[in-house]
């Protein structure tokens, strides 16, 4: 038991900072997108799910050059299956605990960042040691260059997704429903543990040090009702896209379920430092809905506004989106020294409680030159960093060149390039793109392919 | 002590192809009464052994791999308050007790000749074992021995302290 206690708080230290990687190591499947920094220069995707206003737009699919839609070619699964042969997958180092070459957070990085496409330029493993002094009267632990993984602010994971939205409507009114999936598990380092393991490297008798916990998930579907409109029109008329565009959408949420755990997490040291077990810290409240129901009010707005070859347009989605769950139940989990054991206690069998869905920002701008050339950018804030993306495509005949930079979530900028050749109804197209390693300052490049369909 | 060594272990991941150090103060973890045994052996006796045994757990992880390398280094100090004679300080480790004191010792000094009122200071040299599978399992037994050698006709008695033991061991990363 205090094993996996302890255990667990300091893997969490270890494997999460290094999601973030994963996640903004490979954001699409379209080779055009990829080779752009990103950027998505269609009207669908980011475009649509978080402005409203683009649905009364047209799809860019109807535009010279754009392709109606993109098969990856998944070349980087083939290499894996070569590494890693699906007869021997049950004997495969990756994938047993048993052996000496498993590494979890290979595994994990893999869970994360699925080898879809070629790593054609690998960064280079990080090399470090780790020190460790261990007495009865002293720990110390040196992380050498490992210390950089220690964050200075809250981490984790977290997702708003919208699983189906599907409706009917006329006059740029529309009536649906949409699925909400929404999980977000925040770690902070108590600052005890944080100057151990960065600064101090020195532990001290008597002292806890712990991690504090705060995930979150909730699912459900939302009735929904919903505008967007060309509510005026641009100089071009109605030959044209021109003009601003207004959306907007209500939401009814109802929530099948929920749950949320709070507390620290971690262990105190004796004293002496290592003079008896360290003792785990585990303190959490663990609320859940006990039946569906959860339900709140919450809307979308969003404007586009396109004027010849420039457009802008800027969304915010679930503003006001609090969910109140009438059937909660709230219990306590507390490590209890003298069994050691977890003991439940049950706080209120049946209370209320509320949570909220994070807002989500999207601010984006294209514009279409005559020449060939497209550029556009976009920001998008899920309530969980800044994403920054601005990418280019020169189209000459047949042929494409495209570029892009990008600012993930940990403000590292990455670069994108790529092109394409188009035969008439297919297009192939090949996009690279920079991620770093957490401990290395060289970058990996990803070289993506996909068919597209004119 | 077995909870937090897994904890640590853990962070070795983070360390990726990097080495994983554990030094670790072995004395800090005896007892008083092990680090100064006191003997008195009497007259018809030639050869006498004054040793300790103690298990230490390792993280879970050692038991997959072997370490890299192993480096031991201990001093020790005799005092000889009665008789003549000499002292071998050994130290042993094993994978199981009954396998300690078999072998040859990682570190090994003698005190050579000593009369009544001698101290002598024991620096045995400091040991590298490669790629030892001593440490492939979840606990070791460290093993301390003083050896007295005397004549069968007389006494010997006195101190012996250890005053410091040290081991370093290096794993390779992915040991979790």
């Amino acid at each position: 038991m205090r094993t996996g206690v302890v255990g667990l708080v300091l893997a969490v230290l270890v494997l999460a900072p290094l999601l973030p990687r994963a996640a903004s190591a490979q954001f699409s499947f379209d080779a055009r997108r990829v080779g752009m920094g990103g950027v998505s220069l269609s009207r669908d995707g980011n475009a649509r799910r978080y402005n409203p206003a683009y649905r009364a737009v047209k799809n860019k699919n109807q535009v010279a050059g754009a392709p109606k839609f993109s098969i990856p070619v998944p070349l980087g699964l083939i290499q894996f299956f070569k590494d890693h042969p699906i007869n021997q997958l049950s004997h495969d180092p990756m994938f047993s605990p048993d052996s000496a070459a498993f590494n979890p957070i290979g595994l994990l990085d893999l869970v994360f960042n699925p080898p879809i496409f070629l790593e054609v330029k690998k960064a280079p493993t990080p090399t470090n040691d780790v020190a460790f002094t261990i007495g009865r009267n002293q720990l110390v632990v040196d992380l050498g260059a490992s210390r950089v993984l220690i964050p200075e602010q809250d981490f984790g994971l977290g997702s708003t997704s919208r699983l189906f939205d599907a409706g009917a409507g006329f006059g740029g009114f529309n009536v649906g429903v949409m699925g909400f999936l929404e999980y977000d598990v925040k770690f902070q380092l108590d600052s005890t543990l944080r100057s151990f393991l960065v600064s101090d490297s020195t532990a001290r008798p008597n002292t806890p040090y712990f991690v504090n916990i705060d995930g979150v998930a909730q699912a459900g579907f939302a009735p929904t009702v919903s505008f967007a409109g060309r509510i005026l029109r641009g100089a071009g008329g109605n030959d044209t896209d021109d003009g601003l565009y207004l959306g907007g959408a209500l939401h009814y949420y109802y929530g099948a379920t929920y749950g949320r755990a709070v507390g620290p997490a971690g262990f105190t040291t004796g004293a002496p430092v290592l003079g008896s077990t360290p003792t785990p810290l585990l303190d959490g409240l663990v609320s859940t809905s006990t039946k569906p129901g959860g339900h709140g009010v919450g809307g979308d707005v969003g404007l586009v506004w396109i004027s010849g070859p420039f457009e802008v347009g800027a969304g915010v989605d679930d503003i006001g989106a609090e969910l109140t769950w009438s059937h909660t139940k709230i219990q306590r989990y507390l490590y209890t020294t003298s069994t050691n054991s977890v003991s439940r206690t049950v706080i209120a069998p049946d209370t209320t409680t509320k949570t909220k869905l994070p807002v989500t920002y999207l601010a984006n701008a294209a514009i279409h030159m005559g020449t060939g050339t497209t550029v556009g950018g976009d920001v998008i804030n899920s309530g969980r960093g800044t994403v920054i993306h601005v990418g280019a495509e020169q189209r000459t005949g047949p042929f494409a060149v495209r570029g892009g930079v990008s600012r993930d979530q940990r403000k590292k900028m990455q670069f994108g390039f790529g092109g394409g050749v188009r035969l008439g109804p297919l297009g192939l197209d090949v996009g690279f793109w920079t991620h770093s390693n957490s401990l290395s300052t060289q970058r990996a490049i990803t070289m993506a392919t996909s068919i597209s369909i004119y | 002590m077995k909870a937090l060594a897994a904890a640590l272990l853990i962070l070795v991941a983070a360390c990726g192809k990097g080495n994983a150090i554990f030094n670790v103060d072995v004395l800090s973890f005896l007892s008083a009464s092990d680090s100064l045994k006191r003997f008195s052996v009497p007259v018809g006796i030639g050869q006498a052994d004054s040793s300790v045994a103690r298990r230490f757990f390792l993280p879970p992880g050692f038991g997959k791999t072997a370490a890299d390398s192993v480096s031991a280094s201990a001093t020790a100090s005799i005092i000889d308050t009665a008789g003549s004679g000499s002292v071998q300080f050994d130290v042993f480790f094993a994978r199981t007790q009954a396998a300690l004191f078999t072998g040859t010792p990682y570190l090994s000094a003698n005190s050579g000749a000593m009369v009544a009122g001698d101290s002598v200071r024991l620096l045995p040299p400091t040991t590298v074992s490669l790629a030892d599978t001593v440490f492939q399992k979840d606990t070791v037994w460290v093993g301390i021995r003083g050896r007295i050698n005397k004549n069968l006709t007389t006494t010997m008695a006195g101190r012996f302290r250890l005053n410091s033991l040290n081991v370093r061991i290096v794993v390779r990363g992915n040991i979790l």
